[in-house]
């Protein structure tokens, strides 16, 4: 696994992140960075995290997410979790994480139409 | 697997913690616990080699296979020769943590899991062990 594996691309005005099923730190550490970079070159609506293929969410990784979403509401942007496995948010809420407060949604379409509505509300 | 399977993963480098994950899962879904219980002893699993690799720079994983009458179980054993830990209490106390994390490793992987034990010494080290169970018969 390494952090080419995790790309972040654009549809329209949202970023789409994929995480695959088993992320080491440093892949998670850069994936911030990437999206960040990418919120401000292409002045997009939001982030969608597609976490459907992720099987361990310790609390590192939840930290990062967490830490994104909110880096990416200063920017003026939403983000959406999308597609959390049961077992992970079974696991998840056990081990006590909070994501921030992050929207999230069955799925990757969904989140990606909960962004374009928060902001056709919005105007 | 074997009833008294067992192995060793050495902790020295941060990508040792997905070799602990992927060790733990593989181990889990051959002892046929079900996809949540899996989820749950990978992910203490991935709390307690951090802890490992982040305060105590190195470390080992034992794993091995337990059996009773009655249940199937795995444990964990994450030992290292690190710090140590003056108050075990206090971090095994929810939100405490002394590197900004969410101090959630620990309180965590007890409420993840069937048993957590943990003892320590202040310039010697670290053992936490970790165990679950399973029925063998429904
Ligand atoms: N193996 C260890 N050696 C020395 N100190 C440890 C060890 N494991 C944990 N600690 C101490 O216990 C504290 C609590 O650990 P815990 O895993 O619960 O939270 P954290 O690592 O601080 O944050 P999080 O795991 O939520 O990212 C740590 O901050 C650290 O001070
Ligand atoms: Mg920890």
């Amino acid at each position: 696994m390494t952090s080419e594996s995790i790309s972040v691309i654009r549809i329209h005005d949202v970023l789409l992140v994929t995480m695959p099923p088993d992320p080491d730190d440093t892949s998670v550490t850069i994936l911030q960075e990437k999206v960040l970079n990418a919120m401000e070159r292409y002045r997009v609506k939001g982030l969608v995290l597609d976490i459907s293929a992720v099987q361990t969410m310790d609390s590192f990784f939840a930290r990062v997410v967490a830490e994104t979403a909110q880096m990416v509401v200063l920017m003026g942007g939403k983000t959406v979790i999308a597609g959390m496995q049961p077992s992970v948010a079974i696991t998840a809420t056990q081990l006590g994480l909070t994501l921030g407060g992050a929207l999230t949604a069955l799925n990757a379409d969904l989140a990606l139409d909960m962004i374009s509505d928060t902001f056709r509300r919005g105007r | 697997m074997s009833a008294d399977a067992h192995g060793e993963i050495i902790i020295d480098k941060e990508i040792d913690i997905i070799v602990v994950r992927k060790t733990v899962r593989d181990v889990a879904a051959k002892l046929n616990f079900g996809i949540t219980d899996v989820t749950r002893i990978v992910t203490a699993a991935s709390e307690l080699a951090r802890n490992v690799f982040l305060y105590a720079g190195s470390g080992v994983m034992k794993w091995r296979v337990l059996n009773s009458s009655v249940a199937v179980g795995m444990e964990l054993i994450f030992i290292d020769h690190g710090p140590g830990i003056a108050d075990l209490e206090q971090v095994m106390h929810e939100g405490y943590s002394s590197s900004g994390g969410l101090g959630l490793g620990l309180p965590g992987s007890r409420r993840l899991m069937d048993e957590l034990e943990i003892t320590s010494q202040v310039g010697k080290g670290t053992t936490v062990t970790i165990k679950k169970w399973r029925r063998r018969y429904q």
